[in-house]
C-alpha cells in the first residue's frame, strides 16, 4: 500500500463504517410506495409491493459474441456462455469475482471496499508463437529486423507474447443512483506485487425502458499509471530482442462507451444484445506488444436470470 | 466428418420438430391474455396496460371471467363458447386472469400477469463488474 490516494480513500471508507447501518437505504426504498394519484375511472390499481430481493443472483447467457485481443499473434476472445453469479448480504457481498464490504451505504452514495482480480490479464491467455524477419512496432506496424551483424533478417527467428500473471487488486468503489442514472468511481492498488501500480476509473450509464425494451448506453474513462501499464503492456529488458524492441509505456487515460440492449420475453428469460468499443490509452496503443489500439466486442443471445 | 455433422444437425432439427406434428389435445377452456409483463424501472410504480383477453370453450356454456383486483367478475358470458374482453388498468405487481363457471368457484383455467422490476434499490447490484461481458 504505498500510495498516499490509496491510503487516504481507504481511511475515508473505513471511517464510513460507523456513518450507519449501510442496509437501512434499501430497506426503506423496499418497503411499499405509495400509489401517487387515483387512477382514471376506467382503469383497476393494484398497490406497489416490491417485492424482496434475493441475496443470490444467478443467470447465465447463451449466444454468440467475440472480444477482440489487442496483444500481437492472439486469438479474439470468443463469448458463447457468460454465467453470472452474484450474492449481495449486509455488508459483505460477491459479484463475478469482485468481493466487497459495504463500508458506508446512504442517500447520497454507496462506498465499498473491494478486491478484485485485474482484467488485462486475460489478453494474454489467447497467444500463439510466430517465425518472424520483422520486428514489431506500436499499432500493428513492423520494422525491417536485423542480426547481429547488422544485417537484414534472413532467418525467421520466434516471436511470442511474453507471459504474464494475475494481480490482485485492493481498492475502494463509490456507486451514485438516482433517476439520472448510476455512476461508479473507482480507485484500485496491487496487492500481490506484480504490477505494484494502480488504475483508477469513472463510468456512467442510464437505462431507458419503455415496455419491454431496455436500452442502457455506456461511457466511462480509465486512467492506468506507469507501472501498471509496464507491467501488462511494456516489454522488458529479458523478453527483448531484434524483433521485439525494449518499451516502457507511461502512465495514460483510456475510454469506452458501451451500448447494452434487453428485450424481455418473460421475467426470467430476455434477449441481450450488447457492444462495447475500448480505447487504449496512448502509450498502450504505441507498445510492440500491441496489434490493435482499441478492444470490441459485442454479444447477441438469450439471458435466464433464475 | 462434415456429412456427418450435417446428419446430426439434420436428426435434431427432425426431433426438435416432432412434437409440433403431434396431435395435442385441445384443453376444454383456453385463455389467452396479451400482453403478460409488464417491466418496472427506476422511478416507475406501474405499468399502464391494455390486455387483450379472449377465451375459447369446446362446450358452450356460462363462464365468468375474473381478475385479482376485486372479488367479483370482470364479465360473465351466458350460454357462449367463445368471448373477448380489454381492459386498460395499471399494474403495480403480479395478477392472474382465470375463468370459472359461474356457480363453481374453481378455476377452470387461468393466466398469470408477471411484474420485472429491472432496477434495485441497492445500489451494488446495478454495478458493473469486471466481466467479460455484462450482458444480464
Amino acid at each position: 500500500m504505498r500510495n498516499p490516494a490509496l491510503k487516504a480513500l481507504l481511511a475515508m471508507a473505513v471511517a464510513g463504517l460507523f456513518a450507519g447501518p449501510p442496509a437501512a437505504r434499501a430497506q426503506d426504498a423496499a418497503s411499499p410506495a405509495a400509489t401517487g394519484p387515483a387512477p382514471a375511472p376506467t382503469a383497476a390499481t393494484v398497490p406497489v409491493q416490491l417485492p424482496a430481493e434475493h441475496s443470490w443472483r444467478l443467470g447465465v447467457a447463451l449466444g454468440y459474441g467475440s472480444r477482440t485481443n489487442p496483444l500481437i499473434q492472439s486469438d479474439d476472445i470468443p463469448v458463447l456462455v457468460d454465467v453470472d453469479i452474484a450474492w449481495f448480504g449486509k455488508r459483505w457481498f460477491f459479484d463475478n469475482g469482485d468481493i466487497g464490504f459495504t463500508a458506508v451505504d446512504n442517500r447520497f452514495f454507496t462506498a465499498n471496499l473491494m478486491a478484485r482480480v485485474n482484467s488485462d490479464r486475460a489478453f494474454f491467455s489467447k497467444t500463439n508463437t510466430k517465425y518472424v524477419t520483422f520486428a514489431r512496432a506500436g499499432g500493428g506496424a513492423t520494422l525491417p529486423a536485423f542480426d547481429v551483424t547488422g544485417g537484414p533478417l534472413t532467418q525467421p527467428v520466434p516471436l511470442k507474447p511474453p507471459k504474464r500473471d494475475y494481480a490482485v487488486e485492493a481498492g475502494v468503489e463509490v456507486l451514485f443512483g438516482g433517476e439520472w442514472g448510476n455512476a461508479t468511481l473507482r480507485g484500485f492498488h496491487d496487492v500481490s506485487d506484480k504490477h505494484e501500480g494502480y488504475e483508477v476509473s469513472a463510468d456512467y450509464a442510464y437505462r431507458w425502458t419503455r415496455g419491454r425494451l431496455s436500452v442502457s448506453p455506456t461511457v466511462g474513462v480509465t486512467y492506468k499509471n506507469s507501472k501498471l501499464s509496464d507491467y501488462y503492456w511494456g516489454v522488458h529488458p529479458g523478453e527483448a530482442s531484434n524483433v521485439l524492441f525494449e518499451y516502457h509505456p507511461d502512465g495514460g487515460l483510456g475510454w469506452e462507451a458501451g451500448l447494452h440492449t434487453n428485450y424481455y420475453l418473460t421475467k426470467n428469460v430476455r434477449l441481450a444484445l450488447s457492444a462495447n468499443y475500448e480505447r487504449l490509452q496512448h502509450d498502450i496503443a504505441q507498445s510492440p506488444l500491441v496489434d490493435q489500439d482499441y478492444v470490441f466486442g459485442y454479444f447477441a443471445g438469450f439471458g435466464w436470470q433464475f | 466428418m462434415a456429412v456427418l455433422k450435417l446428419r446430426i444437425f439434420a436428426t435434431c432439427c427432425v426431433l426438435a420438430a416432432l412434437p409440433t406434428f403431434a396431435p395435442a389435445a385441445d384443453p376444454p377452456v383456453r385463455l389467452i391474455v396479451k400482453p403478460l409483463l409488464c417491466v418496472l424501472d427506476k422511478g416507475a410504480t406501474s405499468c399502464t396496460m391494455t390486455f387483450d383477453v379472449r377465451w375459447k370453450s369446446v362446450l358452450a356454456a356460462e363462464y365468468c371471467l375474473h381478475d385479482g383486483a376485486q372479488p367479483a367478475p370482470l364479465r360473465c358470458w351466458a350460454s357462449a363458447n367463445a368471448g373477448d374482453l380489454q381492459q386498460a388498468r395499471q399494474v403495480s405487481e403480479e395478477f392472474f386472469y382465470w375463468l370459472t363457471e359461474p356457480a363453481g368457484a374453481q378455476r377452470l383455467t387461468e393466466v398469470k400477469i408477471s411484474v420485472l422490476r429491472v432496477d434495485s434499490a441497492d445500489r451494488r447490484r446495478e454495478r458493473r463488474t469486471r466481466h467479460v461481458w455484462d450482458v444480464l
